[in-house]
């Protein structure tokens, strides 16, 4: 690892550690308070969903969507602001390689939403009891959803202009996706057509692909679920390497 | 002979929309010079400094920083580069920017401490060490933008119009800032400014540019005894009434 990408790396991971309470407080305690109102309130009164009781269900899909959602708000905003406020050029003038600016600006993203997930994770393991059946399917599905969404947060803040557009993408996509990707139930018990087309929203595969890593079980194939997060990880990560590459959106 | 600090060949830059900011651009800065970029607003200063420290994509021509490609990693770590712009990193304070700046360029932090330590000293900023770059004044800003571009021992030192927009005072205090630099490190400097009395008070050589193009280069008195004028002032009024002329 050079010490260039060492340096960005821990600038970013800096970034993330000073404003703690807005990129890591803030999102566990959301996320807390789905786990308790919509788990222990309204748990006791919706019968098992695929033989886990209701809040149980609902903690792999809640430590997903809090994760990707801080990976990719973590990084759009990091980048935007790197650019808005042109202190980017100091890192660009550097003799840094294109791959290691675009790695080193993904990784505080990631390390932002591991740092979440773990903390909600203890935290949903005191009120509720969440197994972990299958280990290293979680691994690879947590490792594929960060690289998805790391690499979109580059992406969008390379292209952002403005706030708003790195706000328009986790407010009008990421975030409708998520809560229609089965999050808070089995698409199983969705009519026709809701069923069918829950099967086009790329974030219910990734939910599938984490709750099958913590429960085992999941409303279609793991391999499926993470064949597509896969693939879509694939399309954002060249995407923002070649961004960098070119220095297309980057450089004028 | 030696290397050139910097050496331009064909230089061209053309954005996106259209506008030729650059065009066939020739230049040779020598080893150790004191050299000065005067010109209008939209002269091309800023474009020609942006591509030679590869922030913007160049169309055509070529860049050498003391021999090698412009956007090798060995001709990166030659160059220190103080935007016009206040541009320092809002989350760092005083101390990590120069940290963070110098693991960019590759320095252990065992040196970047020590360099900084030793930055932060000649610049004044000791007692500014802990604090956030936004909470700095106007002053203390600039001199750790200064800082920065130093802070991994670059050859060439390239400032864009690095007194714009200061007081008097802060102004002199940069200039000494500058030739000390010069006169005790014999770090190559490229500075590009608005300020005639600046460009004659630092600058051995100075290169007049308008519409992407050189129009002159000589000492101040050779710029003044080649277009005739008792004063620099003079010297830039009729070079670029020259060019506008022959553009027109």
């Amino acid at each position: 690892m050079s010490r260039g990408l060492q340096a960005l790396t821990g600038r970013e991971i800096a970034r993330v550690l000073k404003l703690w309470t807005q990129t890591i407080g803030a999102p566990v305690i959301s996320s807390f308070l789905f786990i308790l109102v919509f788990g222990l309130s309204l748990g006791g009164r919706i019968k098992q969903i695929e033989g886990f009781d209701y809040d149980v269900f609902i903690v792999p899909g809640l430590i997903t969507m809090a994760m990707v959602q801080a990976a990719y708000a973590n990084n759009s905003a990091s980048v935007f602001q790197a650019k808005f406020d042109r202190y980017l050029n100091d890192v660009l003038a550097a003799p840094m390689k294109p791959w290691e600016v675009n790695l080193a600006l993904s990784l505080g993203g990631v390390v932002r939403a591991l740092l979440i997930g773990i903390a909600l994770l203890g935290a949903s393991l005191l009120v509720v009891d969440v197994p972990i059946r299958e280990p290293l399917v979680l691994l690879v599905a947590v490792t594929l959803a960060l690289a998805l969404f790391s690499a979109l947060g580059v992406v969008v803040g390379i292209y952002a202009e403005s706030w708003d557009h790195t706000a328009f993408v986790n407010n009008i996509v990421i975030l409708p996706l998520t809560f229609l990707g089965g999050v808070f139930y089995s698409v199983d018990v969705l009519p026709s057509p809701w069923e069918e087309l829950s099967h086009v929203n790329p974030i219910f595969f990734l939910v599938q692909a984490v709750r099958y890593g913590f429960l085992g079980t999941s409303d279609v194939s793991v391999w499926l679920a993470l064949g597509v997060t896969a693939v879509l990880a694939a399309v954002c990560i060249a995407w923002s390497t070649w961004l960098f590459a070119t220095g297309r959106k980057i450089k004028p | 002979m030696a290397v050139p600090a910097l050496e331009l060949r064909g230089l061209t830059k053309r954005y996106d929309d259209g506008y030729l900011a650059l065009d066939g651009f020739d230049l040779s800065v020598p080893d150790g010079a004191f050299f000065g970029l005067l010109g209008p607003n939209g002269a091309g200063k800023t474009t020609l400094i942006s591509a030679v420290t590869n922030l913007i994509r160049v169309t055509g021509g070529e860049a050498l920083i003391f021999g090698r490609p412009h956007d090798s990693m060995d001709a990166r770590k030659l160059i220190g580069l103080a935007e016009q712009d206040i541009n320092l990193d809002r989350f760092l304070d005083v101390e990590e920017t120069l940290l963070y700046h110098g693991g960019y360029y590759g320095m252990s932090r065992a040196d970047a401490r020590r360099r900084a330590h030793e930055m932060m000293d000649v610049f004044d900023l000791l007692g500014k060490a802990k604090v956030r770059a936004p909470k700095l004044s106007g002053g203390m800003r600039r001199r750790l933008l200064l800082a920065r571009a130093l802070m991994h021992q670059p050859r060439m030192v390239i400032l864009d119009e690095p007194t714009a927009g200061v007081d008097f005072e802060l102004r002199l205090e940069l200039w000494e800032y500058i030739r000390r630099l010069h006169a005790e490190e014999g770090v190559t400097i490229l500075l590009t400014t608005h300020y005639l009395e600046e460009a004659e008070e630092l600058c051995e050589e100075i290169a007049l540019i308008r519409g992407g193009r050189l129009l002159a280069r000589d000492s101040a008195d050779g710029l003044r005894a080649a277009y005739d004028a008792t004063t620099l002032a003079d010297v830039y009024v009729k070079a670029m009434a020259d060019a506008a002329g022959a553009a027109a």
